[in-house]
Parts: structure tokens; C-alpha cells; sequence
């Protein structure tokens, strides 16, 4: 009976599918990311129902929107991140990942696409919504389906960003004011540049100049960010 | 993390060899820090005096051919407040230095895992926050009076003042962790990060033209002499101080953390 044992190491992916598949699974096991994001994003525009009930409805709001957009989107990601690293300290789970013999880089790929896709899956509720609550009345230009892109480049950012600053502040004390502290000074370019995008064209008129600049912008930080956190996670999480 | 734990051993002798050397024997730099000190505050002042002395006054705010501000034009009064400007960019400048010599340290912290390097860029960050908090301040009164506005979101503005919160929260994120390693690591792949902004801030008037600021810091600056040598005597002063500010905290850092090791020792 003696037959060697086979090791095969995995590869950079599949180490990638599984770290990405455990999050993934934990969360439709336990819903607990999407539904405090969901209830939140939707408590955000019930407070903004009542922070708009004084301005004329229609050309004030869609003015603001994409400001207020991104406020939403900022405050809900926030939440999200801070508890993305919560479950991972329980039981010991992030040691016990550490003790893989696997590029850190990996876990931060996985932690930041897991984050990426619930960040998604809450906007893709929170913006119809918001139209649905604010803009059904407003004179909305027909350029409004491009407001995806900014989005989708600002969400890149703000999930790469945010899982760095969240593997750090998960073992600061008063974690919760931390990571905001930390996270909302540091996204502000990308999200100076996501706001005029989202703005200009859902207010319309000559839209494609700023748009384009501010995706441009929005996109060689969200490269500079993604890029820096990604060489600077073996330092944090190995810490 | 078998590379940590060596360097970590490694740290220890150098400790011991700053120990051994005692009060007695000072590097150079720590005997030259205070004449540097002393040396910036003359610079400065004179470069102060100078501002009010050779410098000619203004008209409006056109250092650099800027000529509408805030959607009107400025009128051909003499701006006695553009003498803040002699103060505010060398400042500005050595922040930004001083920022720069942090991410420095803390590159060289994350390569070496050596606690000094983490020592000289928290200092050097503290040097900065006094910059920083300068700049925001004359910066504060120049808006007042020259634009008339307390505040506006104007693209360097906006990125000093984020650089202004991340300097604060690199102190705030160093408080909130106990452990000195982690909070090393952490602090200084913050600090990285928050680099960033600096070549932001510093290129922003170069990329959105429409920013009040004038690019100053070029070859043809539009300046004349007599605006040139107050303007480089503060400079250098700002200069010479943050570095002798940095040299005398880090001095009066080891003896505390000789100090405390000879309390440890007392105690066994």
C-alpha cells in the first residue's frame, strides 16, 4: 500500500476561485452583508426624502443627484467594508488563511472582488430606487444609461481601497470611525471625478467633454490605487 | 515571516551602539541641527522683512497674468494681503518636502522592518502636520482678503485640504493601535498611500487650468527679482527649519527611548 502522495500545488487562480468562492458562499448562507447594505442604502434615501421635501422637485433634485448618488454610495460602502474583515477574525479564519502558503496578493484579489460584487449587487437596488423615489418627475437627459460607467469604475476603486484600508483597521481600536476616517479622505479625487461624471450626464447638454475627462481621471486613480494596495497588502495583512 | 523576525534580531545592536555612544558623542547632523535652526529662523524673518521692504505691492492678484477671480475681474488696488505669498508657498513647498522624506522612511521601513526608519518618518510626518496646518492657515487669511471668500472648492484647495485629513489620520490611525510593529507597518503603508495626493496636489494647477492658484514653481515664473529673493529667502529658511525641527525631535526621541531602556534596566 505504499503510494506516494501526489501534491499538487493549485494554481494563482484557482487559489483566486476558491478565497473568492468562500466569500461568496458565506454570504448567500448568511445574507448578512447584503441585507444591513440593502436596509441601509434604503434608510440613506428615506433621510433624503426628508432632507428634499423643501426644494422644488424635478430641476433642484437632478441637479444634485449625482452628488447625493454617490453620498449613498460612499455611505453604504463604508458599511460593507467595515464588516468584510469582521468575520474573518472570528475563530481564527484569517490566521489559518495566512498559514496557506499562497501570494498575500491573492487573498487581496479575492477579499476586494467578494467586496466589488455586494457593493454592485446594493447599487443595482439603490439606484432605481433612488430614480423611482427622486427623478421620475425630473427632466432626465437621454444620456442617462452611461451613467453605469462611473459607477462601475468608482465601485472598482472604492472596493480595492476600501479592503486595504479595512484589513488595516480591523485590528485598530474604534475600527468603525477608523476606516472612515481613513477611506473617506483617500477616495475623495475619485469621487470629485465620479460625481461631475454622474452628474453631467444625467443633466445632459455637452455632456462628452467633462464625462470622458472625469472617466479618465476616475479610472488612472482607480490603476494608481489598485495597483499600490495590491504591492501593499503583503505588509498589512502579514503584520 | 522568517526575513522579520532576522531583521528584527538585526535591529537590536544598532540600538545597542546608540547606547554605548551615550550623551557624549553626537552625530553630525544632531550638532549641526540647531545652527541649521537658527540659521532658517534668520532666513525667514529676513525673508519676511524683505517681503514688506524690496518686494513691490501687487496689482490685484496678477503674479502670473490670472486676472479674473471668483467671476470678476480685480481692480488695480494695490493687495498689500499678497504679501502672505512670500510665507504661504515656501511652506507650501516644505510640506510637501517634508511629506516626501516620510514616504521616504516609510518605503525604507516596509523594506527593512527597521524601527528607526519607523521613528523618522512618524517625525517627519509630525514636521509636516506643522506645515501642513501653516499653509492651511496663511492660506486661510489670503482667501479672506484677496478673494474674499472664506472658503471655496477650488481643485488645490480641495486636494491640500484632503492632504491635511490624511496627515491627521495617519496620527489618529497611529493612536489607535497598540501593538509597535503593526502599528509601523500600518502607519507607514498608510502613509504610502497618502503620498499620493501630493504630486496631485502639486500638478493640479497644471492640469485644471482654471484653478485660482498661478503655477509658480517654474522656470519663468514671472516674478521679479525683487520679489525672487524674499521669496527664496523664506524658502530656504522653511526649509532649514523643518530640518532642524526633524534632527531635534528625533534627538530628543532616542534619549527618551534611552531613558527608557535604562528605567527597564534599573528595574531588573
Amino acid at each position: 500500500m505504499a503510494r506516494s502522495v501526489q501534491v499538487k500545488t493549485p494554481s494563482t487562480f484557482t487559489e483566486y476561485k476558491i478565497l473568492l468562492g468562500k466569500d461568496l458562499r458565506r454570504e448567500f448562507r448568511t445574507k448578512e452583508m447584503l441585507t444591513s447594505m440593502g436596509i441601509y442604502s434604503i434608510l440613506v434615501l428615506v433621510v433624503y426624502g426628508a432632507a428634499l421635501s423643501q426644494s422644488s422637485q424635478g430641476v433642484d433634485v437632478l441637479q444634485m443627484s449625482g452628488g447625493l448618488l454617490w453620498a449613498l454610495i460612499v455611505f453604504t460602502s463604508l458599511l460593507g467594508l467595515n464588516r468584510s474583515f469582521e468575520h474573518e477574525k472570528e475563530n481564527g479564519c484569517l490566521d489559518g488563511l495566512l498559514l496557506v502558503p499562497m501570494d498575500r496578493s491573492v487573498i487581496f484579489l479575492a477579499k476586494a472582488t467578494s467586496n466589488l460584487l455586494f457593493m454592485l449587487v446594493v447599487e443595482v437596488i439603490a439606484v432605481p430606487l433612488y430614480f423611482f423615489f427622486f427623478l421620475t418627475g425630473a427632466p432626465v437627459s437621454d444620456s442617462w444609461p452611461l451613467l453605469v460607467w462611473p459607477l462601475i469604475v468608482g465601485t472598482i476603486g472604492m472596493a480595492g481601497i476600501g479592503t486595504l484600508l479595512s484589513t488595516i483597521t480591523v485590528n485598530t481600536r474604534g475600527k468603525d470611525v477608523m476606516l472612515a476616517v481613513l477611506f473617506i479622505p483617500l477616495i475623495f479625487p475619485l469621487l470629485y471625478a465620479c460625481v461631475s461624471a454622474a452628474t453631467v450626464v444625467l443633466v445632459g447638454g455637452d455632456w462628452q467633454t467633462t464625462y470622458l475627462t472625469s472617466l479618465a481621471l476616475a479610472g488612472g486613480y482607480d490603476v494608481i490605487m489598485l495597483l499600490l494596495s495590491w504591492v501593499l497588502y503583503g505588509y498589512v495583512i502579514s503584520a | 515571516m522568517a526575513q522579520t523576525n532576522k531583521n528584527r534580531r538585526g535591529q537590536m545592536p544598532s540600538r545597542g551602539q546608540t547606547a554605548s555612544r551615550g550623551q557624549t558623542a553626537l552625530s553630525t547632523a544632531d550638532k549641526i541641527a540647531p545652527v541649521i535652526l537658527v540659521l532658517g529662523a534668520i532666513l525667514s524673518v529676513l525673508g519676511f522683512v524683505l517681503a514688506f521692504t524690496i518686494a513691490p505691492p501687487v496689482n490685484g492678484a496678477r503674479v502670473d497674468g490670472i486676472a479674473i477671480i471668483g467671476d470678476q475681474m480685480v481692480g488695480n488696488q494695490m493687495l498689500f494681503s499678497q504679501k502672505i505669498f512670500y510665507f504661504h508657498m515656501p511652506v507650501a513647498i516644505t510640506s510637501f518636502l517634508a511629506l516626501g522624506v516620510a514616504a521616504f522612511y516609510e518605503i525604507r521601513y516596509l523594506m527593512t522592518k527597521d524601527s528607526d526608519y519607523d521613528l523618522k518618518a512618524h517625525l517627519a510626518t509630525e514636521v509636516s502636520l506643522v506645515f501642513v496646518v501653516m499653509v492651511m492657515f496663511s492660506g486661510e487669511m489670503w482667501e479672506r482678503f484677496e478673494w474674499g471668500v472664506w472658503w471655496t472648492w477650488d481643485p488645490r484647495l480641495t486636494t491640500y485640504f484632503i492632504l491635511m485629513l490624511l496627515v491627521i489620520g495617519y496620527f489618529v490611525l497611529r493612536a489607535a493601535v497598540d501593538d509597535p510593529e503593526k502599528r509601523a507597518s500600518y502607519a507607514s503603508v498608510f502613509g504610502i498611500i497618502t503620498f499620493i495626493d501630493v504630486p496631485i496636489c502639486f500638478m493640479i494647477t497644471r492640469l485644471v487650468p482654471s484653478s485660482v492658484h498661478p503655477t509658480i514653481f517654474r522656470t519663468d515664473s514671472g516674478l521679479s527679482t525683487e520679489m525672487m529673493i524674499p521669496l527664496m529667502c523664506a524658502m530656504f529658511g522653511m526649509l532649514f527649519i523643518s530640518y532642524g525641527l526633524f534632527r531635534w525631535r528625533l534627538r530628543t526621541e532616542r534619549a527618551q527611548e534611552e531613558l527608557d531602556r535604562m528605567k527597564q534596566t534599573l528595574d531588573e
